[in-house]
């Protein structure tokens, strides 16, 4: 019996080892190894009774609950002794649990890799319903057939899948138009509304196009993305172009929606169609022009009236002749009547204002395009 | 002279054994008694010719236990084929050994167990005490009276790159069960038979006369050479005879019990060294090589090589070693080492192999490099 790794030179430690009184030299025992393989398993155990979802192993032939974690029992409200004595299909709310009994055992044959996915609620001793999505696979263990299933509870995913449904009708339903951009400015999402105001059938024609392709002038796109990354916020207006090459004006906010942490995920921009708005500011702003112009020709013209009046006062005054007086007194009159004109030129300083104000009303709209000028200026 | 203390530490391993004529059938029983599904059955082509292995099959498939036939086995068995085996095992989801043969399938069954249970090469467990996790449950039905693989805590592996073997020495290598059944005894062909009763032989003499052993292993290792030198050369004669082979099977029971736990001397440790460097047969070289060790030895431990020779024969003018000598021949063993094809040449080589091989610690007399290669030479 050679031992060529043992050098030879020390053969008393060697013969020591042979003849059994070695540190390591013990008769075959499993019992070593069982009690590592239990405390493993005690572990393990540990370990899936930690774990939220409920899981249960079941006898595939006669649907007994054959053992269950103990998160199963806490959700359920039975101990795991009268899990155990249960049919599985029992903790299934009542109309779930054909289907559910129908999914799982009529798919008996799946190899062990496969698995299923059910929805259905569990049903506690309280009598009370626990949404659940339960995952089915298939194992054998000796010559039974087991069925491993675990039932996660998806009360706060429903309600959040609620929630984002709303999110999602509001937005799909707002006649605003509402778009989501990544940060270069591809489109990922577009509503109805928007796609409607540009000139498209469907949001879904949008996404992956670049914001540029939207505005007349293809910077404006680049510039918002920059702007918005800057400053987290803007808003203004600009000339849209629809599908078929057609400007229209519109008023662009928008945000940079972020994470918990604060970075930016993505952009999006709140789009209105003003191009009514915008006509009837023009119309607007042309009929205030005029009527402030009107209002100062009163103010001229006075005057004008004035000069040849006081020549007709001064005539009159130097000649005798009974109609005199009312020559003078119809000239007072009109003198009168010129005065309270002047007197309503000053009086209208306020409306005269507020004419020069809307008669010429670029302001809200230069404010965007200058910040927008001011900014491509950054960045070029 | 070797002089022994009976108060020295010493330890017995003793696997359970069932003897007697039908314990061949039990090894379904006992496979499922160990809780064994599907079981690795390890022989070789010869014993499968002979219809051993098919009846051991049946025993199994009565039992309800499944198994998978692993015969690519030869004389000298190979690490190589030692990690094929582990192949088969683990794709076939083994979780028991049952090895059919002589020591080469039961030493390559050893091997298979340890690398399926601690995943390391065969290679890596040379030595003493390396094998740290138990291998599974190993039942060994032994159809030679020679090896005692059966009992034993030793596997021999020939590293087929280096062309040397390698022992592996540790009690958990130390089979679960051996079912020791004379029949499959009676389909040697006598060369075989003489070759193996003279390794049991070697076994007995190598172990009483080791400075390992003790009190119980004195016990075991004088009945093997009684019984051994009573029934050999009669069974030659009559291989039918199921009392002749019986004594044969329960000598090598008793020589495995001595040498398992006094381990052997020179002899072994030159025969390793020709098996190895060879490939020559493991019995045959024992044989050639014993008388030469004995008389190389016989200072050392005379009084007890004086009964051995007692045994062989009252004439006090023959000595143990030319008595042995003497045996052998009668069973038809006449070769020299040189007949056998070892080239003189390959002496040193030989002579280093056998130096550095752990037999050599409990030889009774520290032996040289030069006195090995002496040793060689006289057996040439």
């Amino acid at each position: 019996m050679s031992v060529h790794s043992d050098p030879p030179d020390d053969p008393d430690t060697l013969r020591e080892k042979i003849i059994g009184l070695g540190e390591r030299s013990l008769h075959k025992s499993y019992y070593p190894e069982l009690q590592k393989r239990l405390s493993e398993l005690e572990r393990f155990r540990a370990l899936l009774d930690q774990t939220h979802d409920a899981i249960f192993l079941i006898r595939a032939g006669t649907r007994e609950i054959a053992d269950v974690n103990a998160s199963a029992g806490i959700s359920l409200g039975y101990s795991r002794e009268e899990l155990l004595a249960m049919p599985f299909p029992e903790v299934i709310a009542p109309q779930d649990r054909e289907r559910c009994s129908d999914i799982i055992w009529e798919n008996g044959d799946h190899p062990s890799e496969s698995y299923l996915i059910c929805r259905a609620s569990l049903l506690s001793r309280e009598r009370r319903e626990i949404p659940t999505e339960i995952t089915v696979r298939f194992v054998t263990f000796g010559n039974e057939q087991y069925i491993v299933a675990i039932a996660r509870d998806i009360t706060e995913r429903l309600q959040t899948e609620r929630e984002l449904k709303i999110k999602e009708s509001a937005l799909e339903s707002s006649t605003d138009g509402i778009l989501i951009a990544d940060l270069a400015g591809a489109i990922m999402y577009a509503n109805p509304g928007l796609a409607s105001m540009f000139g498209y059938e469907r949001g879904e024609m949008l996404v992956g196009r670049d914001l540029a392709a939207f505005f007349a002038d293809p910077d404006v796109g680049k510039t918002i993305t920059c702007r918005l990354l800057k400053d987290r916020r803007i808003e203004g207006e600009a000339i849209g172009l629809r599908s078929g090459g057609v400007p229209f004006h519109i008023q662009v906010s928008g945000s940079v929606v972020q994470n918990d942490a604060g970075q930016p995920l993505c952009i999006m921009l709140i789009v209105m169609d003003i191009t009514e708005r915008v006509i009837n500011d023009q119309l607007k702003r042309e009929a205030y022009t005029q009527l402030g112009k009107n209002i100062e020709q009163f103010a001229i013209l006075g005057d004008h009236i004035r000069n040849p009046l006081q020549v007709i006062v001064g005539y009159a005054e130097m000649i005798e002749d009974p109609l005199v007086m009312r020559i003078l007194d119809q000239s007072s009159r009109i003198d009168e009547i010129i005065t309270q004109l002047d007197r309503g030129w000053i009086e209208s300083a306020s409306v005269r204002q507020f004419l020069r104000k809307h008669g010429d009303d670029t302001k809200s709209r230069a404010l965007f395009f200058a910040r927008i000028t001011e900014a491509r200026g950054e960045d070029s | 002279m070797i002089q022994r203390d009976q108060l020295a530490l010493r330890k017995f391993v003793v696997p359970e054994f069932i003897s007697g004529h039908g314990a061949l059938h039990l090894a379904g029983r006992y496979a499922n008694n160990f809780g064994l599904r599907q079981v690795l059955l390890v022989t070789d082509p010869g014993v499968r010719t002979a219809g051993w292995a098919d009846i051991v099959g049946e025993s199994l498939t009565d039992a309800g236990v499944s198994f998978t036939i692993f015969d690519s086995v030869s004389q000298n068995p190979r690490s190589g084929q030692v990690m094929a085996g582990v192949e088969v095992y683990r794709s076939e989801e083994c979780n028991g050994i049952v090895a059919v043969g002589g020591g080469s399938p039961m030493d390559c069954a050893k091997g298979i167990g340890i690398v399926s249970s601690n995943m390391q090469n065969i290679l890596t467990f040379e030595g003493v005490d390396r094998v740290t996790m138990p291998a599974p449950p190993l039942i060994c039905i032994p159809t030679t009276a020679g090896s005692s693989a059966d009992v034993s805590q030793f596997t021999v592996i020939t590293d087929e790159e280096k062309k040397r073997k390698i022992t592996i020495v540790s009690k958990t290598l130390v089979p679960d069960l051996s079912l020791l059944d004379p029949e499959p005894l009676t389909t040697m062909p006598p060369e075989l038979t003489a070759d193996t009763g003279m390794d049991v032989l070697c076994h007995a003499i190598e172990a009483y006369v080791s400075n390992a052993s003790s009190p119980m292993t004195d016990l075991h290792a004088y009945e093997a050479i009684r019984l051994i030198h009573a029934a050999l050369p009669a069974v030659i004669d009559a291989p039918e005879d199921l009392n002749l082979r019986f004594s044969t099977l329960l000598a090598s029971l008793h020589a495995g019990l001595a040498f398992s736990n006094a381990s052997l001397g020179a002899a072994h440790a030159m025969a390793h060294a020709l098996g190895g460097t060879l490939d020559n047969p493991h019995g045959r070289c024992n044989a050639i090589l014993l008388e030469h060790v004995i008389a190389a030895n016989y200072e050392a431990a005379s009084d007890r090589y004086d009964r051995i020779g007692a045994i062989f024969g009252e004439d006090e003018r023959t000595t143990p070693a030319e008595k042995v000598a003497t045996f052998r021949r009668t069973l038809g063993i006449t070769e020299t080492l040189a007949t056998i094809g070892v080239p003189a040449d390959s002496i040193p080589t030989l002579a280093r192999e056998a130096y550095a091989d752990s037999s050599l610690v409990t030889n009774p007399r520290r032996l040289t490099c030069k006195d090995i290669e002496r040793i060689y030479e006289r057996a040439l």
